[in-house]
């Protein structure tokens, strides 16, 4: 495993990043957008992990930041499932871009 | 409470405070209860018991018992004053007590707190501070009980008359003729159950009558003026003296919807006001030098002592200028005299302690043998050390204080206010512009004479000469009569001035009281004309009135009499000393033979304008048959108080032998409270005076008779006809019609640049309302640069609120967007 | 080519198709399913690098509940047209630019980073000392050199308890529960 190093890990963490980002910023569906905040936190998660393997440092510190980010993770979306459904029970739509009260 | 006889004069400037204060509150109480009015129970009755909706007459009888009884302790405090048989010290225990108002230092001056130290080691500072007290405090000598008396005597006659004459006042609503303009727009809502917009429109304004206000105007300005003459220090003074402003203020403007009331209101104040600028610098070069307010202190302080340990002192009483002496190094600063033959030059004033460190064993600044000709001033000063006052600034000091009396005594060129201010009813003129207010000044000059430096007194008599000659003149050709007064007070308040310029210190004061009785019966006299001729003022009009209102013609003729200087009535006691004061300065100082000649000429003229008067109101035909039909004579509300008046008016000066001008037991009582130092400072024009008294008394007479013999045969036996009367007449006579157009010089050189100023200061200040104007127009404008401002930001907000789009996506691009353009800059900063 | 790197590959691709696949599906039940696999692929990453609790976490709570959640709300709002909502090209554009870029950037920083020399111990804690730590029983940590210092710097590491942390998440979770619950009620119909 040493051979392989960490970059790939990093690569890989920074395309699921960068998944999620436009995951978040083109879906229309507000679920989707959930789904790219899935997927921008694991990437995050990846790197923790990833950071308590190689570097002896974080050998613990990685592994528990990475489990309290699926927790939160967890949190966040049942959250924001309930904020969906909410709005959805408004709008009778969860289209993001009809979310727009707030317009200045 | 009367084992110290002095109190009885707090008592009665008391009197008139405790009035205002019912009044006050009982008016309070019924503004208050108001809204109950329809409602009974307590709140009702509350209202109608403090007046309801008719002006009670209680208020008035109250004020009016209250100012009676001061009257009787006034008069049974100066009986007791003059019958007093102590002495000295004993005596000054017994009529003068000081108390602290304020103390701003520690009462033990052997241990001064630290940062009294410190200023008194630091030898930069001018002097330190020495006084640590305002205080409140009385004094009676005979001045103050002769005035006091005066004051009182004659506001309880004006009191009375002010219950005839303000009857008008006392009715659930009073129609002020003099206001059409306003009804309809801004008109003050009383709207005690009336509606002053209907039916009003032609008839001028409805209001409810203020008569309890009056009296409680004038309970406040009578404690005002009382506590001002019993007031021995200066600070107490100044507080009084800004209360008679106000109360001035107040009763000019009684009429204040009347536009011309308010603006001669504002007048008196504003031009007042200049006059106490002047006063408060005075004050507090004297506080600040002299370390103190008491006037006695400040008197003992500039002065020199009486005699000195030897009983012996050829510079008693005088005030010594020394120069300093150049200090070496550390040294404490030393004055010296200056050499005997250049005695009475130095740049300084040396400031005498108010107590000697061994007060059986002194002697003071002198030429002589054993007499000290330096003096040691330590940076700390205390009661026991010298002092110095650059005397330039003594000068100043003066001249400040003067100031003030100019102001209220109406001095040219302070006088404006005064003709104007006779916009008031006609008591108050009578109180206030005439016997008391305007004497104020007078007062206070007679109180502070020690503090004056001679080239403060020469400016005084000229000042007073200029006065006395450019009211007479005024009025001469005026043709409201109650300007005609107010110009002649302007003139006898100049004779004072005069009289106490060139050193005829118990001259001007008795002046000061003869003239008070007298101008009150004038004043009183012109209110029963204007009264009995409904609101009319213009004597052009009148004539013959003498049939229909035969009391107040011949009170009235007494006053003239009086006024114009006719043997044996009042008026020619003081008139014939002034004269003579005048005369004894006017010849021993070549110089100055103005001083002389005005006063001369003005007593002529004095004598022409008031007969004038007399003869166009009450002699000849009835010149105005429509007014005539309703003059009716006063009822003995007012007539009672004009006859009283007019006795006083012939016997206040009376003594025996009455022929003698000098033998006046009033001036006698007055010579008692005069400072030392006039009889040795003028004693060459007192002599002088004396020697030509005769000469003095003779001339005056002849003058008076002179103008008053012209002014028979101008109004009295030629009659002019009814349209000579109302002819322009030349450019002379205009002049002076237009009171020799000092208005109008004010209005050109303070008044409009002011106003331009203003208007210009607000120009910059404001943007124009009108909005069509170019933008570039108002951008240079305070506002227009805020405004500018603000229009900036509502611009930048309106193009910034674009990008506030309410969509979610688009925040979270932008949000990319900035971590990419932060991972950006790091990056290329960690290269 | 040892085995690990091979698996690495293959898990790695997994993951990154899936997720491309969850950016490009336009159905939002097939973005449900590609984000299974993606999570999936996630937790077998978790195994290879060792860290069996993690992965057997990431499994249980994201596959199993997270996921189900989501797809729940799939189902409670997926009415015909909001199935499928398009997206206009040129947002397509704008965030594929964007994403290039931040992927561009993300790479170069990673190749940037000073990394610690790799660890000898390949294996990681099990859950027993990650459990103990939760509970606040640490043994303390070898000096440890933190990436950035010259390496002759050691700093020496304070005993680390998470026992804090880890009441305050549950804390945040029985709030987020209540939230959620609030939240989700149904107050009122929609009018149109």
């Amino acid at each position: 495993m040493n051979e392989l190093g960490i970059q790939p890990f990093f690569i890989l963490s920074a395309f699921l990043f960068v998944c999620g980002v436009v995951c978040i910023a083109s879906k229309r569906n507000a679920i989707g957008v959930l789904m790219g905040v899935e997927l921008v936190l694991n990437a995050a998660n990846i790197n923790l992990v990833a950071f308590a393997r190689f570097n002896p440092a974080f050998r613990l510190d990685g592994q528990v930041f990475a489990l309290m980010v699926i927790v939160l993770a967890a949190a966040e979306a049942a959250v924001a499932l309930a904020i969906i459904l909410n709005f959805y029970n408004n709008h009778a739509t969860v289209d993001v871009d009809s979310a727009d009260e707030l317009k200045g | 409470m009367f084992d110290v006889p002095g109190r009885i004069y707090v008592v009665a400037t008391l009197l008139p405070l405790a009035a205002f204060v019912v009044l006050l509150i009982a008016g309070a109480t019924r503004s208050f209860y108001r809204p109950f009015r329809k409602q009974g129970g307590f709140a009702g009755s509350m209202y109608w018991i403090c007046g309801g909706d008719k002006p009670l007459k209680t208020g008035a009888y109250l004020a009016t018992g209250c100012m009676a009884v001061a009257a009787a302790l006034g008069v049974y405090g100066l009986v007791s004053f003059l019958a007093d048989p102590s002495e000295g010290s004993i005596r000054a225990s017994r009529w003068a007590e000081r108390i602290d108002w304020v103390r701003i230092g520690p009462l033990d001056t052997s241990s001064p707190p630290e940062w009294e130290r410190q200023r008194a080691a630091d030898t930069t500072r001018a002097t330190p501070r020495l006084a640590l007290a305002l205080e409140l405090g009385y004094k009676i000598d005979h001045l103050t009980a002769v005035v006091f008396a005066m004051v009182t005597v004659i506001s309880t006659l004006i009191f009375i008359f002010s219950i005839g004459y303000m009857k008008d006042e006392a009715h659930e609503t009073y129609e002020d003729h003099l206001v059409h303009e306003r009804v309809g727009k801004v008109g003050e809502h009383h709207g005690d159950g009336h509606d002053s917009h209907s039916a009003a429109a032609h008839h001028g304004y409805h209001r409810r009558g203020r008569f309890g206000r009056f009296f409680l105007y004038l309970s406040l300005f009578c404690f005002s003026m009382l506590n001002l003459v019993i007031a021995d220090n200066l600070f107490q003074v100044f507080v009084s003296w800004e209360l008679v402003g106000v109360c001035s203020f107040f009763l000019i403007g009684f009429y204040y919807e009347r536009p011309s009331a308010s603006a001669a209101a504002n007048k008196a104040f504003i031009v007042n006001r200049i006059g106490d600028a002047g006063f408060l610098i005075g004050i507090v070069l004297a506080w600040s030098y002299c370390g103190t307010l008491n006037i006695e202190e400040l008197t003992r302080r500039v002065r020199s002592p009486d005699r000195d340990s030897h009983n012996t002192y050829e510079l008693a009483n005088q005030v010594i200028r020394v120069n300093a002496t150049p200090v070496v190094g550390d040294a404490i600063p030393e004055y010296e005299l200056p050499p005997i033959e250049e005695a009475g030059t130095g740049t300084h004033v040396l400031l005498f302690p108010l107590a000697w460190p061994d007060p059986t064993h002194f002697h003071g600044p002198g030429y002589g043998k054993h007499k000290d000709k330096s003096f040691e001033v330590p940076a700390k000063r205390d009661y026991l050390s010298y002092g110095v006052m650059p005397y330039a600034l003594f000068v100043l000091m003066g001249i400040g204080i003067f100031l003030g009396c100019m102001g209220k005594s109406a001095q040219v060129p302070l006088q404006t206010w005064l003709p104007d201010a006779m916009e008031g009813p006609t008591p108050v003129s009578a109180l206030i512009h005439a016997a008391t207010m305007v004497a104020a000044g007078v007062y206070l000059v007679g109180r502070c004479y020690p503090l004056f430096a001679p080239e403060v007194l020469l400016f005084i008599a000229y000042i007073g000469a200029i006065t006395l000659f450019i009211s007479a003149t005024i009025a001469l050709v005026q043709t409201d009569i109650k300007r005609i007064l107010a110009y002649s007070t302007c003139s006898q308040l100049g004779f004072m001035m005069l009289a106490l310029g060139v050193g005829g210190w118990i001259a001007g004061l008795l002046h000061l009281i003869t003239h008070a009785f007298f101008k009150a019966l004038l004043f009183l006299c012109s209110g029963s004309v204007i009264h009995g001729c409904h609101h009319e003022q213009d004597i052009r009009k009148m004539g013959g009135l003498w049939r229909k209102m035969p009391v107040t013609a011949f009170t009235m003729l007494v006053g003239v009499l009086a006024i114009s200087g006719a043997p044996f009535l009042s008026g020619w006691y003081s008139k014939e000393q002034i004269l003579s004061a005048a005369m004894g300065y006017g010849l021993e100082h070549k110089r100055h033979i103005l001083l002389l000649v005005l006063p001369f000429l003005t007593a002529g003229l004095t004598a022409y304008y008031m007969f004038r008067l007399w003869f166009l109101t009450f002699v000849g035909k009835t010149r105005d048959t429509h007014l005539a039909e309703k003059v009716h004579e006063s009822p003995w509300v007012m007539t009672g108080p004009l006859v009283l008046l007019a006795v006083f008016s012939v016997g206040v000066a009376w003594g025996w032998p009455f022929w003698d001008a000098e033998a006046s037991y009033l001036g006698h009582v007055l010579k008692e409270s005069q400072p030392a130092f006039v009889a040795v400072q003028f004693a060459a024009e007192h002599h002088e005076a004396e020697h030509r008294h005769l000469t003095a008394g003779a001339l005056a007479l002849l003058l008076a008779v002179s103008g008053a013999w012209l002014a028979w045969w101008f109004f009295g036996w030629r009659q002019p006809a009814e349209s000579e009367m109302y002819r322009p007449g030349g450019p002379g006579y205009r002049f002076l019609y237009g009171k020799w157009y000092f208005d109008e010089l004010y209005d050109t050189t303070i008044v409009n640049p002011t106003v331009m100023l203003a208007t210009v200061a607000a120009a910059a200040d404001k943007a124009p309302t009108d909005k069509t104007a170019p933008p570039y127009v108002t951008l240079p404008t305070l506002d227009g640069i805020l405004n500018a401002m603000a229009e900036l930001f509502v611009v930048v907000g309106r193009s910034l609120r674009a990008v506030q789009t309410g969509r979610i996506r688009t925040y979270a691009l932008t949000l990319a967007l900035t971590a990419v353009a932060v991972l950006g800059i790091l990056t290329a900063l960690a290269k | 080519m040892t085995l690990p790197i091979v698996l690495f590959a293959i898990v790695a691709t997994i993951t990154a198709i899936s997720a491309l696949g969850v950016v490009l599906a336009r159905n939002v039940v097939r973005m449900a399913v590609w984000l299974l696999f993606t999570l999936v692929g996630v937790s077998l990453l978790y195994f290879l690098l060792g860290a069996e609790f993690a992965g057997t976490v990431q499994l249980i709570v994201y596959v199993g509940g997270t996921l189900i959640l989501i797809v729940f709300g799939v189902m409670l709002t997926a009415q015909g047209p909001l199935r499928e909502l398009r997206t206009r090209p040129a947002e397509w554009l704008v965030g594929g630019i964007v994403g290039a870029l931040l992927f561009g950037l993300l790479v170069t920083a990673s190749y940037q980073i000073a990394l610690p020399p790799p660890s000898t111990d390949n294996t990681l804690p099990g859950p027993g000392p990650l459990g103990l730590t939760f509970l606040g029983v640490t043994e303390t940590s070898p000096t440890a050199n933190v990436s950035g210092l010259p390496d002759d710097v050691v700093v020496p590491r304070k005993p680390v308890a998470y026992l804090l942390p880890f009441e305050i998440v549950s804390v945040h979770l029985l709030v987020v529960l209540i939230g959620a619950a609030y939240l989700a009620r149904a107050k009122r119909r929609v009018k149109a």
